[in-house]
């Protein structure tokens, strides 16, 4: 208990805490902030997964003529159907499995390959570093847009095709990330300590550094995921993601818009879930970030 | 100097019309930071006073609480603290006062200069603009006027070239330099009492002399009181005329420089002293250190703060809490077993 | 007794002190670096140009199959992808673009036959800028005040409000902000337009272009707020020269807006900077719903014509664009920072 005490005073500003210290109630707040979040999209994933194995949801597809346009808190029909008669809920339920399959994808694509360049980039340095960091920035400048568009339109449109596609975003921005935090790391004495030690690279690559980086590169993949849910989504708007009619938060979005005069619920229900779920993926992320920053 | 005192009047401003009313008087002094729901018990209970004019040195480690009661004085703690107690700048209450009437005082009445140079100066900002905002947040100045105001504050402080330096940026000057330009700022309205927190730590031993002597130049100049808050036992034998050791939050031992060297009455000062790396040692030999932790602020102890580390403890220390009395003319101290007596008082 | 700096020895001819002074100028640090890093982004230029060349052709169809639609006949197609130069090798026809490039010819477009490339991106460049420009005006309006007055008292309640709604408007989509929006303010009123309509007034502009900007602003307005905010914070709550000033007796609000705030203009800068990137791939969403001609609506409209040249140019202005962003941002950060330009001018 003494060592945090004389923490808080000793420190050279005069200040003796960082950040505002409010009330006792601090560590509740944070914990709170992530906590919230957590249970949100826990819950999403939950009912979006495995809520359709366990309870006889109707399908997404295939709806009939004489179940058309139900308004919301319909028998049997939570959230209406839409104009072709399929089950909103459930839309909104395989929509949300199309999302979520489609952030994980493209974060973890994102995650390993350009983690690992941009660590490979900063570890190494000179040459490497230079070059690497050269066709990111080609990648980086390129509207990424267009190389979107263009791989899901030559691929044709499917929602593994969405995810190589949104990895052209994801694998630059990692890569970035990851080599801001490896630069970091890299000059901290204990890595200089185990290079002149002679400690082989990978190890130190992934024995220390990349631990250090974890909660960087998870923070960013929270934000990301964010991200990529509504880029996604844009895809789908736009008409180059997931077709019709397999259910996607975008492409009800999209369907929806010439709507929404009329009918405003088919571009709400699905934003709201859109929202929601970005909403909760960012106060993750910004949970963990403050959580994880050590000062 | 001080007035003479007697047992029942430690302050020794009662009566006597010899001595002028001392600068600032302070009185049972609190300071308690909330934090994450843990009470830190900072400064417990310390009274001083300063003279007009006098040097005064406030020695103590780390976590003694000597920075945070200066900041209580300025008015400058945030607003997780709770200070209680009373301080009193010529009379006037400052405990409790809003943050407009600590303003006007902060840099007119009290000011005080920081422990790292390179730090305290903003950056982006042109010395002499640092210097004029000093200026004329207190003083209705013209440009101009400020400006030769500044440029002779320069001077006063021993900057070369302060024309020119006027227009540079902190970055531009050495450490020493800077820190010149940060007391050219702490004395731009001529404030009667000077904190001078770790103010020569941060410099080489060569700066920190001509820095200490600058400080006190200027004191002589303009009558300022110094007090210089430090952990150096050896700045203060060589610059202060009294010296008050706190630890723990709380004042542990108070006299005039030369008394306090020729007989320590507090072990933890002897501790102190004993632990300066002397000429006379024997090569190779380890240097005292005082044993155990610094304290845990977080509780206020049941006995002396100082017996978990003492060498010399004994089991009323542990009982009760010394209070600080002056037990001699002009010396105070919190002791059960002082050195150099014997009995306990 | 040195006289190397210019401008010393007199010019023995007319020509001479201005050829002296821009050697001069030359031998300056700061157009050096211009210089350095206009010089390295070039190959990036000519890599992002390549790609999309390399990805336009990956795609299936062309612009002969586009322009004729499904019922040309193989041998229209052959024709008329002929008369476009499509049979040519890749390398051939990228060579020629890049040829003409180099040349300041941009090429014409396949789709609408003759009128250059270069013309339409004139007509349609002005449109995105104004809409750039005019989102970056309603987010520093918005976000510069919002984050003082966060700084000036956290966790008050302007702080927590602001916190939420930018955790809001950073996770709402732009799709969903502008077809909310629509529903608001087209829909049963017509204050503002929901499709570009082309106008001489002011007004109008204006009217055109205030709710597509607002989509634009409304995530860089959450992104900003919390990001000055964040800096002001640790700024005001952990720097000495913060303390220095308010041991001057200097009011609150001062400290935060002629110390803090100056500090967090050059963060801010460097963020607004790097993030033109991305603005860029919103302002296509953006002006695809609101069917505002500008560069990014024609972009996909190319890419959907397989209209190479055209797509190619753009490609050009975005990558330019960004790369002449971060340039900007990096000289600005050099002559914002007392502390680098020094460093610079000594070396």
């Amino acid at each position: 208990m003494s060592l945090p005490a004389a923490n808080i005073l000793t420190t050279a500003s005069m200040a003796p805490a960082a950040e505002v210290a409010g009330p006792a109630g601090r560590r509740w707040a944070r914990n709170l902030e992530i906590a919230i979040p957590a249970t949100i999209l826990v819950l999403l994933l939950f009912f979006c997964f495995i809520w359709p194995m366990v309870y006889p949801v109707p399908k997404p597809v295939g709806g009939s003529l004489t179940t058309v346009n139900l308004p919301l808190w319909s028998k049997g029909h939570i959230f209406g159907t839409d104009i072709v008669g399929n089950d909103v809920m459930s839309r909104i339920l395989y929509g949300g499995r199309v999302s979520f399959e489609v952030a994980a994808g493209v974060q973890a694509i994102g995650l390993v390959a350009g983690g690992l360049i941009g660590l490979f980039a900063a570890y190494r340095g000179g040459w490497t570093d230079a070059v690497l960091m050269r066709i990111l920035d080609i990648f980086i400048a390129f509207p990424s847009l267009v190389l979107v568009l263009a791989i899901a339109d030559s691929l044709g449109p499917s929602e593994t095709h969405v995810i190589w596609a949104l990895s052209a975003f994801s694998i630059p921005a990692f890569a970035r990330v990851s080599r801001a935090a490896a630069l970091q790391l890299r000059d901290r004495p204990f890595i200089v300590a185990a290079r002149l030690s002679g400690t082989r690279a990978w190890r130190i690559m992934f024995q220390h550094l990349v631990p250090n980086m974890l909660p960087q590169l998870l923070t960013f993949t929270m934000l990301g995921a964010s991200l990529t849910i509504i880029l996604e989504g844009a895809l789908d708007f736009l008409g180059y993601g997931i077709p019709q009619p397999t259910a996607s938060w975008g492409n009800m979005i999209a369907s929806g818009e010439s709507f929404i005069s009329v009918y405003p619920r088919y571009v709400v229900v699905p934003s709201i879930f859109l929202l929601v779920t970005a909403i909760s993926l960012n106060m993750l992320g910004d949970g963990l970030r403050a959580r994880w920053d050590v000062r | 100097m001080a007035a003479p005192a007697t047992a029942a009047d430690p302050g020794g401003q009662q009566a006597v019309q010899l001595a002028p009313a001392p600068l600032l008087e302070i009185s049972d002094l609190r300071v308690t930071f909330r934090a994450r729901g843990a009470h830190i018990y900072a400064v417990q209970g310390i009274s001083y006073t300063v003279e007009p004019g006098q040097t005064l040195a406030i020695i103590g480690e780390s976590g003694s609480g000597k920075t945070v009661s200066a900041q209580a004085v300025m008015g400058l703690l945030p607003g997780s603290a709770h200070v209680s107690g009373s301080v009193k700048f010529k009379g006037e209450e400052l405990v409790g006062r809003s943050q407009q009437d600590m303003r006007s005082h902060r840099g007119r009445s009290f000011a005080m200069v920081f422990q790292y140079p390179e730090r305290s100066l903003n950056p982006t900002m042109r010395i002499g603009a640092q210097i004029t905002e000093a200026v004329r947040t207190h003083v209705q100045l013209g440009k101009k006027e400020a400006h030769d105001r500044a440029v002779e504050l320069l001077k006063m402080v021993r900057l070369p070239a302060p024309e020119r330096r006027f227009y540079e940026y902190p970055h531009q000057l050495s450490g020493g330099m800077r820190q010149r330009v940060v007391i050219a700022i702490a004395l731009a309205c001529g404030p009667q009492v000077l904190f001078a927190d770790e103010a020569t730590t941060a410099l080489d031993v060569t700066t920190q002399a001509q820095i200490m002597d600058l400080l006190l130049e200027l004191q002589q100049q303009t009558g300022t009181a110094l007090v210089m808050i430090s952990h150096d036992l050896g700045l203060a034998a060589t610059y202060a005329e009294d010296v008050m050791v706190m630890y723990a939050g709380k004042v542990v031992e108070r006299a005039p420089t030369k008394e306090l060297y020729a007989g320590v009455r507090m072990p933890y000062t002897q501790a102190l002293l004993d632990a300066i790396p002397r000429i006379e040692l024997e090569p190779h030999v380890l240097l005292p250190v005082i044993g155990g932790r610094p304290p845990d602020l977080a509780s206020v102890p049941q006995g002396c703060p100082f017996a978990p580390r003492c060498p010399g403890v004994q089991d009323d220390c542990r009982a009760d809490a010394p209070v600080l009395k002056q037990h001699e003319a002009g010396r105070w101290w919190a002791c059960w077993h002082p050195l150099g007596t014997g009995a306990r008082q | 007794m040195s006289s190397t700096s210019v401008g010393v020895q007199p010019a023995s001819r007319p020509g001479g002190a201005t050829a002296r002074r821009l050697a001069g100028l030359a031998r300056s640090p700061s157009l050096r670096v211009i210089g350095r890093r206009l010089l390295s982004a070039i190959p990036v230029l000519w890599g992002v140009t390549l790609l999309s060349f390399l990805v336009m052709n990956a795609l299936p169809g062309d612009a002969a199959s586009a322009m004729l639609g499904i019922n040309a006949t193989p041998a229209e197609l052959h024709a008329f992808s002929v008369q476009l130069h499509l049979n040519e090798p890749l390398w051939v026809r990228y060579g020629h673009w890049l040829g003409g490039v180099v040349t300041g010819n941009l090429g014409t477009s396949l789709a609408s036959g003759h009128q250059s490339v270069a013309s339409i991106i004139g007509q349609r460049l002005p449109v995105t800028l104004e809409l750039v420009v005019y989102a970056l005006i309603i987010t520093l309006v918005v976000s510069i005040p919002l984050a003082v007055l966060c700084a000036r008292w956290p966790r008050g309640i302007i702080d927590r409000l602001a916190m939420l709604f930018s955790m809001g408007s950073i996770s709402i989509a732009p799709y969903v902000l502008a077809l909310l929006l629509i529903i608001v303010f087209c829909v049963d009123t017509s204050v503002f337009p929901s499709i570009y309509s082309p106008t001489s007034t002011i007004v109008g502009n204006l009217q055109n272009y205030t709710l597509p900007s607002i989509i634009l602003a409304v995530p860089l307005i959450g992104f900003y707020t919390r990001f000055l905010r964040a800096d002001l914070l640790e700024q005001m709550l952990a720097e000495d020269y913060i303390v220095t000033a308010r041991a001057k007796g200097v009011s609150e609000w001062r400290v935060l807006t002629r110390h803090a705030l100056r500090n967090s203009f050059i963060g801010l800068l460097t963020v607004i900077g790097l993030n033109l990137a991305t603005l860029i791939g919103v302002t296509v969403i953006v002006e695809q719903i609101f069917s505002l001609p500008g560069i990014g609506f024609e972009l996909l409209n190319a890419i959907s014509n397989r209209d190479v040249p055209v797509v190619e140019g753009i490609v050009l202005v975005f990558g330019t664009a960004v790369v002449l962003a971060n340039l900007l941002t990096d000289l600005l950060y050099g002559v914002l920072d007392p502390r680098i330009r020094h460093v610079a001018s000594r070396s």
